[in-house]
C-alpha cells in the first residue's frame, strides 16, 4: 500500500482526486476475493468519474465477491511529477496498492486523444508500455470503450481488447481466468483460451502482411482454432441488464454531478458520419417503469438533487413524453431536477424542456451539423430547415434569447456554399427571432455558432473518405467568418491539428502504434487538453518512426480495400456502409429506421430484435 | 426546529474545500430520508448553514452546521440517521435542538461562535534550541505578524487573540495545542499563528505540511467557553 503523504498532497491542485474514501466506494477484504481488477480511465478524475460506462462496470464487477475492482485515473501533471521524484508507483484509489499487484488493469478508449495516457500511466505503473515485452507475471491489459473497434493502433500496448458491450462479456472472461488459475497456468495460457468468447481479441495471435502500397494484403489467425473475425458483443435484454442502485458520491465536484440514468442503447436515426449510430445498433429500450426505477434508487442512495436521462438522440425514447412529465412530478417535491442532454433540433423537443426547465433559461443548443438541406442530406441528417426554424421561433417564444448551433466543417463532398450556408442558417435564426413579438421575446439575443472539423471514423459511410487538409480547413474559416453579417452572432472555432491527429489514429493500422509510442516516449500526454497538447512533439514522432500520417489522414480508401478493422463484425453490413456513402454522393435521404427497417443488417447478424421494449415505433 | 450538529472532518478528506463539503453535507441530508426543509425561490435548495470554514488542508474533531428539520424530531435518531448515510470522512457526533422561540431571530450556530481550540503539528529539522525558544516567545508580550489579505498586508499582533497555548516536542514535531478567538467578532487563523511560530523559532522544516486539525468550537457564557452542543442547550 502506498502512503502519500501530506508533504506531495498539499503541494498539488485538487489533491481530492488522489485520495479516495468516497461514499458509495468499495471497500472489500484482500484476503477473501480471487480477483483483483483496476479499472483504468486515461484522463483526470473529474472527467473518469463522470464517466456512465465505468460507472455500470464499476458496479457489475464488485457484484461478483470473487472479484475487488478499484478505479485509477491519470494523474495531472502537477502530481505525475511529485509521483515520479518520490518514486510512487500509480496506484488505485481503494486500496492505495500499486498496479502490478493487479490481475487485470482494464482502460476504457473513449476518444483517440487519451492513448498516451495509457501509455504513460502503465509506465507510472512501472510496467512496459509494449504487451510484448511485459512478462508472464505482469497484469492482463485489457481495452474496451468505442474507440477498440479499431484496436489496431494500440495492438501492442494491449494483452487483449472486448468489443461491445461489458457487462456479460466480463463475468465470461473473469470466470475463465479463475478457472486457468486454478490450473496453475499463466497470462499465455488464459490468453490463448480467451479468444474463444465472443466480443474478445488479442491481437498477439494474429498477424498482418501488407502491399508495397502500405495497404493490407492479408490479416490473419497465427494458429488454427483461433476465430478469424470477431462479432462484437450486445446486451439482448437490455430491460434486466445489471444497472448500478449506487453511484459513488465524489467529494469534490466532478463535470457530471448528478444521477445518469441510461433510457436506451443505439440510434436509429443513420447519420453517415456518425459511429456511435452505427455501432451500438440495435435499439433497445428500458422500460419506463424501470427507469423510474433505478433512478428511484440511485437517488436515494446519492442523495443527488439532479437526475439525467441519457442516450444518443434522447427524444428517440418511445415513450419520452411520459417519462418526462412522471418524473418531473415525481420529483418535485424533493427539489430533484431532471435534466436531458444531447437534443435534436425539433420543436418538440423545445417544447419538452420548457416543462424542465421551468425557471432559469440557459441556452439552447441545436446541432444541425451542415449549413445547406443538400449537405445535411449527404450526411442523413434528417433535419430541415423548416424544423429548425420551428424550433427557433419555439425558444424565442418561450423566453430563450440564445441559441447555440453545432456544425461540421470539412464533411465529405462539400462545397463553398455548404460553407456559406452556416452563416445563412445563422441569419435566418436572427430574423426568426425579430419576428416574434417584441412583448414576446426577451431581449439580448445571441446566436453561437461553432464548428469541429469532421474526422472520419471506422465502421461509418465515410469510412473511405479523406479528411481535409488544414490549410483547406482555414480557407473555409476565413469564407465562414466573412460570411456573417449580424452583430447578434458570434462564430467560435478552433484550427486545430489535433483532428488530424484523431484521423491519422482513428483509421490506423498497426503501424500507428509506434508512432504512439513514440509520441509517448517524447512526452506527449493529455494531448486532449489544449494546455498540454503539443504538436511538435507528434510532428516529431511522425518522422521519427516513419509513420505517413497523410496516408491515414488524406488517403481515399476503394472499397475492395482490406481495412484495419475488417476482422470486426459490428453486425451491419459493410455492404450497408458502401450503399450509404454512395447515397450520400447523390444527396440521397435513408429515412430513420423506426419508419421501416433500411436492411442494415444488425437484427439478421447478431440475432437481436430491433426496438427491443419499445412501446411503439 | 431548527438543529445544530457537530460533525468531524476527519483527516483522510482533509483537502476537500469548503462548498465541497457543503454539497456533501447537503447529500448526506438528503440520503438521511430525515424532513429537510428547502429554501423558498427560485433555485429551492437544503438551507443550512456552516460555521466558521476550514481551510483546505485542515481537518477537524468538533466542526458544526445547523439545519431546519419539519416538526420536532428525537436527537438521537436525527444523530444516528445521519450516521447512517454519512461518508468515511464525516462522523455525527452530536446532535441539539436550537430553541428558535426564545430568539428573535433565528440560532446561526456562525455567530454564537466565540473560540476555537486546534492542534498544530509543525515539523522541524533540529529541535534542539526548540524548547527555550518556544519558552521565550510564550513571554513575549507582543505577538506581530505581517498578515497577508485580499485588500493588502497589515501588522497585527496576535497575542489578545490567543487564549489559551501550550506546547509539547515529541521527537521532531512541535505540538501547538491553542485556544484562540474565532468567529465574526475576532478570528485568528490558526495557519496565520502557525506561521508566527515557524517565523520566530529556529529550523523549522519549510518543505514541511503542517497538521492543523480543530478539536471544538465554543460559545461565551458569562467569561466560559461552553462547547458549541452544549452552548445552546444553556442560553
Amino acid at each position: 500500500m502506498n502512503r502519500i503523504s501530506d508533504d506531495i498532497l498539499s503541494k498539488v491542485e485538487k489533491p481530492a482526486r488522489y485520495t479516495g474514501g468516497e461514499f458509495n466506494s468499495y471497500i472489500k477484504d484482500k484476503e477473501k476475493i480471487q480477483i483483483r481488477y483496476a479499472f483504468c480511465f486515461p484522463d483526470v478524475y473529474e472527467v473518469g468519474m463522470s464517466h456512465l460506462g465505468m460507472k455500470i462496470l464499476y458496479y457489475t464487477l464488485n457484484k461478483r465477491e470473487d472479484t475487488y475492482c478499484e478505479r485509477v485515473f491519470a494523474p495531472w501533471p502537477d502530481m505525475e511529477k511529485l509521483m515520479r521524484e518520490n518514486n510512487i508507483p500509480l496506484y488505485a484509489l481503494e486500496s492505495k496498492d500499486p498496479l502490478d499487484q493487479f490481475d487485470f488493469l482494464g482502460f476504457t478508449l473513449q476518444y483517440e486523444m487519451s492513448y498516451t495516457n495509457i501509455l504513460n500511466m502503465l509506465d507510472m505503473a512501472g510496467l512496459q508500455v509494449r504487451a510484448s515485452k511485459r512478462s508472464e507475471e505482469d497484469p492482463i491489459v485489457v481495452f474496451g470503450g468505442p474507440c477498440a473497434y479499431n484496436p489496431e493502433p494500440l495492438y501492442d500496448i494491449a494483452d487483449m481488447f472486448v468489443i461491445g458491450e461489458g457487462e456479460e462479456v466480463n463475468n465470461e472472461i473473469l470466470d475463465l481466468y479463475k478457472e486457468v488459475k486454478a490450473e496453475g497456468k499463466g497470462k499465455t495460457e488464459f490468453l490463448r483460451k480467451v479468444c474463444s468468447i465472443q466480443g474478445v481479441y488479442v491481437p498477439s495471435l494474429y498477424d498482418v502482411e501488407y502491399n508495397e502500397d502500405g495497404t493490407i494484403k492479408r490479416f490473419y489467425p497465427k494458429e488454427n482454432g483461433i476465430p478469424e473475425k470477431i462479432t462484437k458483443r450486445i446486451i439482448k435484454n437490455f430491460n434486466d441488464v445489471d444497472y448500478p442502485d449506487k453511484f459513488i458520491v465524489p467529494y469534490n465536484e466532478i463535470i457530471h454531478d448528478r444521477v445518469v440514468v441510461e433510457t436506451f442503447r443505439g440510434c436509429t436515426r443513420g447519420c453517415r458520419f456518425c459511429q456511435a449510430g452505427m455501432i451500438y445498433r440495435p435499439v433497445r429500450e428500458k422500460c419506463t417503469a424501470k427507469i423510474i426505477e433505478n433512478t428511484d434508487k440511485l437517488l436515494k442512495s446519492t442523495g443527488y438533487e439532479e437526475v439525467s436521462l441519457t442516450s444518443l438522440s434522447i427524444c428517440d425514447y418511445s415513450d419520452i413524453q411520459n417519462l418526462v412529465f412522471a418524473m418531473v412530478e415525481k420529483y418535485e417535491k424533493d427539489k430533484i431536477g431532471v435534466s436531458l442532454p444531447s437534443l435534436r433540433v425539433d420543436s418538440f423537443s423545445v417544447d419538452l424542456i420548457k416543462q424542465i426547465q421551468k425557471v432559469r433559461k440557459t441556452g439552447l443548443t441545436f446541432a444541425p451539423e451542415a449549413g445547406t438541406q443538400r449537405m445535411r442530406d449527404i450526411i442523413n441528417k434528417g433535419v430541415t430547415e423548416e424544423n429548425l426554424m420551428e424550433s427557433a421561433r419555439s425558444a424565442f417564444s418561450s423566453g430563450w434569447s440564445t441559441i447555440k448551433l453545432y456544425f461540421m466543417i470539412g464533411l465529405p463532398y462539400e462545397t463553398e456554399e455548404d460553407i456559406a450556408g452556416i452563416a445563412d442558417l445563422g441569419q435566418k435564426v436572427v430574423n426568426e427571432y425579430f419576428n416574434v413579438p417584441k412583448d414576446v421575446r426577451k431581449k439580448g439575443l445571441r446566436v453561437n455558432l461553432s464548428t469541429a472539423i469532421f474526422v472520419p471514423k471506422p465502421f461509418t459511410p465515410f469510412q473511405w473518405e479523406p479528411q481535409i487538409r488544414m490549410e483547406d480547413v482555414n480557407a473555409k474559416i476565413r469564407v465562414l467568418r466573412s460570411s456573417i453579417k449580424s452583430k447578434a452572432i458570434s462564430y467560435s472555432w478552433h484550427e486545430t491539428p489535433v483532428s488530424y491527429l484523431e484521423a491519422v489514429i482513428a483509421r490506423g493500422d498497426r503501424k500507428v502504434c509506434d508512432l504512439i509510442v513514440k509520441a509517448f516516449e517524447k512526452g506527449a500526454k493529455f494531448d486532449g487538453w489544449t494546455e498540454y497538447f503539443n504538436f511538435d512533439i507528434w510532428m516529431e514522432a511522425l518522422k521519427e518512426s516513419g509513420v505517413d500520417g497523410d496516408f491515414y489522414a488524406h488517403r481515399k480508401r476503394e472499397y475492395d480495400e482490406i481495412l484495419p478493422w475488417d476482422f470486426i463484425d459490428i453486425g451491419v453490413n459493410k455492404a450497408y456502409l458502401i450503399e450509404e456513402n454512395e447515397k450520400a454522393k447523390k444527396a440521397i435521404v435513408t429515412p430513420d429506421c423506426r419508419l421501416g427497417c433500411t436492411n442494415c443488417g444488425v437484427n439478421i447478424n447478431l440475432k437481436g430484435k430491433c426496438f427491443e421494449g419499445a412501446v411503439s415505433n | 426546529m431548527r438543529y445544530l450538529i457537530k460533525f468531524t472532518k476527519e483527516n483522510e478528506i482533509k483537502y476537500v474545500g469548503h462548498l465541497d463539503l457543503m454539497r456533501t453535507i447537503q447529500r448526506m441530508m438528503k440520503r438521511s430520508g430525515l424532513p429537510i426543509i428547502y429554501s423558498q425561490g427560485f433555485n429551492p435548495h437544503l438551507n443550512l448553514s456552516l460555521a466558521q470554514p476550514l481551510a483546505v488542508g485542515v481537518y477537524s474533531g468538533g466542526d458544526y452546521f445547523d439545519a431546519p428539520l419539519e416538526g420536532e424530531n428525537d436527537e438521537l435518531e436525527v444523530k444516528e440517521a445521519l450516521n447512517r448515510v454519512a461518508p468515511p470522512g464525516i462522523k455525527i457526533l452530536e446532535v441539539s435542538k436550537i430553541k428558535e422561540e426564545e430568539h428573535k431571530k433565528v440560532f446561526k450556530s456562525m455567530a454564537a461562535i466565540d473560540a476555537a481550540s486546534y492542534r498544530i503539528k509543525l515539523r522541524y529539522k533540529d529541535v534542539s534550541l526548540l524548547e527555550r525558544e518556544m519558552e521565550s516567545l510564550l513571554e513575549k508580550k507582543d505577538w506581530t505578524i505581517l498578515k497577508k489579505s485580499k485588500s493588502g498586508e497589515k501588522e497585527v499582533d496576535i497575542k489578545p487573540m490567543v487564549r489559551n497555548i501550550d506546547f509539547r516536542i515529541v521527537e521532531n514535531l512541535l505540538i501547538v495545542e491553542a485556544v484562540v478567538s474565532c468567529g465574526s467578532k475576532e478570528n485568528l487563523s490558526p495557519e496565520l499563528l502557525a506561521q508566527f511560530i515557524k517565523t520566530n523559532t529556529s529550523n523549522c522544516d519549510e518543505d514541511a505540511f503542517i497538521d492543523i486539525k480543530r478539536n471544538e468550537m465554543y460559545g461565551d457564557v458569562d467569561g466560559k467557553l461552553i462547547p458549541l452542543f452544549r452552548y445552546v442547550k444553556i442560553i
